[in-house]
């Protein structure tokens, strides 16, 4: 279970100039639920899914994971708590360009230091899934925008995350790779994951496998 | 399983490594001449100091020249007799040795003239003597010429043989009976080692003269006081302890070792440099690399010891490299060019071997010089980036 519990974000835009990015929000996301979080541009959704994935912390509040204060932890427990739960699909992908889709898969796993055969088999399975394994040894900057973000996907998935999170995941797709996201969106919440999208794609709304839409609107949830 | 070296951390910064090709060939170029510059200047300093030092051992205790007016003549032989009356003295021998100017090749050959029976001042002539006749006669006389000679020998067409021209002229042939090989390269190099008849012939020095006399000291801690005693004995002499030699070589020494300092300056300083400019930041991909890797889940931790493995790797490997190629450049090829900066003092154009001297020290500190710094400079502003917040830092 996920709580954002009054939480508020602001940034220091110059010396005298503040923004309000989120202003005391209360969010509670449960286990296995996929949750849409939709709004304009700049209303706040990236801040949030941050937050929760402890890439920042919140200026006043606290997020709760598993009833751990993860907003509270040093930054060593940061990336272990990232580590073993979060799987993070950034809507620019942030994949390391000059590597191959196999080594950029197997990022999150490095730091397990884990044992030879058991890695080769994850990532032939997860690239298999995500319908990548066919450019494993591809340099991640020879790829086209679909199978970039398919790579991410892979990515997100090869630590087996409780959680997934994903940031405008269309936003640099046509409609037909839109609509493919959608159908590896429904797989991952078969798997029962707990998701969560932020879009202002208009392709996820009313999409039956969602669990719940929250319309953000200057860093305010709307009822 | 978690103490184990991370094999797939090791392999990320190999590939960290190999992907920057451009930037990693510079750094190692750059590292690899520095190192070979700082080793070559050390390996060198280390051989001549060898050399000095061995040179500088194998010296007489005591040389009595005679001064007249300043000027230095040849000495009585007889005054060896009062010498050896002086308390505290072993041993003296009359020399007669000198310097001759060989105008084809344009070098100075130093000829020593040695006596079969007599006792021999230098260790290296009793051999010579064991193993060389060098009886003189009228038409056939010998010598025993060092390695240099006898290479500038060869060049000039003297094989068996060379012919010294005499004071009034005429000229004085003399066979090549061997060459010898002391283990002091810098004095015996110009060196031929002939009879002191011959060498009187040569020379033109009376039965009576010598060029100079070497006393040996029973106890060195009393070397001082018998050079005191023989300058009293004998008023026209100077006196010449190998104390004063020792110093007299380290001088010039001292002054060669301040172009070392300069050249290890000057490298030290533009190893500076390339550190300031790595040090002063990374690219934007490079931040954004680390911003991604703390995104995945590693920690500041994972992240440096990367860092770590990556400048190790490409530092060692240059260090490494620079190692091999100055041992190469010193040892094998003979230094060109930096040798002739720093054996200048030896005043013998003749060939000068730089001996193998193998120093852990010197590798050491190299090693010390260069690669911790390196590494230093790497992690240092990782760190920096690594500690931000990855939010700010991949957005
Ligand atoms: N690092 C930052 N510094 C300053 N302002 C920021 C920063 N990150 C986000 N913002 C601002 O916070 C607001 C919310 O941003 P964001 O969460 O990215 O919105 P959304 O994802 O809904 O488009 C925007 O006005 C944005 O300009
Ligand atoms: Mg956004």
């Amino acid at each position: 279970m996920i709580e954002l519990k009054n939480i508020s974000k602001i940034y220091d835009v110059n010396k005298n100039e503040k923004l309000i990015a989120l202003d005391a929000i209360n969010l509670t996301i449960q286990e296995g639920e996929l949750v849409v979080l939709k709004g304009a541009s700049g209303s706040g959704k990236s801040t949030i899914l941050s937050l929760i994935a402890a890439l920042s912390k919140p200026t006043n509040g606290e997020v709760i994971v598993d009833s751990k204060k993860i907003s509270k932890l040093p930054d060593y427990f940061a990336s272990i708590y990232r580590r073993d739960n979060i799987g993070f699909i950034f809507q620019k992908y942030n994949l390391i360009p000059t590597l191959s889709v196999k080594d950029n898969v197997l990022l999150p796993l490095i730091p397990l230091n884990p044992h030879a055969d058991l890695v080769d088999e994850k990532l032939q399975k997860v690239m298999q899934r995500f319908n990548i394994a066919h450019k494993k040894d591809v340099l991640v900057r020879n790829l086209s925008g679909g199978e970039q973000q398919r790579v991410a996907i892979a990515r997100s998935y090869v630590n087996d995350p409780k959680i997934i999170i994903a940031d405008e995941p269309t936003a640099n797709l046509d409609e037909k790779l839109s609509l493919h996201f959608i159908e590896m969106l429904r797989e991952l919440k078969l798997l029962n994951k707990t998701i969560i999208i932020a879009t202002h794609d208009p392709l996820f709304f009313n999409l039956d496998f969602v669990d719940r839409e929250i319309e953000i609107h200057n860093g305010k949830i709307l009822r | 399983m978690k103490n184990k070296i991370n094999v797939y951390l090791i392999e990320y910064a190999i590939n960290a490594v190999l992907r920057q090709k451009y930037k990693s060939f510079f750094i190692v170029s750059v590292f690899m001449l520095l190192t070979f510059l700082l080793t070559s200047v050390f390996f060198i300093t280390n051989s001549i100091k060898h050399e000095l030092e061995s040179t500088v051992d194998a010296l007489p205790q005591i040389i009595v020249q005679k001064i007249k007016a300043g000027r230095h003549y040849d000495i009585d032989v007889s005054s060896v007799d009062g010498i050896l009356e002086i308390a505290g003295v072993s041993d003296a021998v009359a020399r007669v040795w000198g310097y001759y100017y060989f105008e084809n090749a344009g070098v100075n050959f130093s000829l020593v003239g040695i006596e079969q029976y007599e006792k021999q001042y230098k260790n290296s002539f009793e051999s010579i003597v064991e193993k060389f006749d060098l009886t003189h006669n009228e038409d056939d006389s010998f010598m025993v010429a060092g390695e240099g000679v006898y290479q500038t020998m060869q060049q000039n067409y003297y094989k068996e043989y060379f012919n010294f021209i005499k004071p009034d002229g005429t000229l004085k042939k003399v066979n090549l009976a061997g060459v010898f090989d002391s283990d002091t390269n810098l004095e015996s190099n110009d060196m031929i080692v002939l009879s002191k008849e011959t060498l009187r012939e040569i020379f033109d020095i009376p039965e009576s003269k010598a060029t100079d006399i070497v006393v040996r000291v029973e106890n060195p801690q009393e070397i001082q006081t018998v050079a005191s005693k023989i300058k009293l004995m004998y008023p026209d002499t100077r006196i010449v302890t190998n104390q004063d030699l020792k110093v007299s070589y380290q001088n010039i020494f001292d002054y060669k070792s301040g172009i070392f300092l300069a050249l290890f300056i000057v490298s030290l300083f533009t190893f500076f440099i390339i550190i300031y400019d790595k040090s002063s930041g990374l690219s934007n991909e490079e931040k954004r690399e680390i911003g991604i890797l703390k995104a995945v889940g590693w920690t500041v931790d994972d992240v440096l010891k990367e860092k770590f493995y990556e400048s190790f790797i490409i530092s060692f490997f240059a260090y490494t490299l620079g190692v091999g190629l100055a041992l190469a450049y010193v040892y094998l090829f003979q230094a060109p060019l930096l040798r002739d900066v720093f054996v200048g003092y030896s005043q013998l154009k003749t060939r000068f071997e730089l001996p193998f001297v193998f120093d852990f020290q010197t590798l050491f500190l190299v090693f010390l010089l260069s690669v911790p710094i390196y590494i230093a400079a790497t992690i240092i502003p990782s760190w920096k980036v690594a500690t931000l917040e990855a939010d700010e830092v991949i957005r």
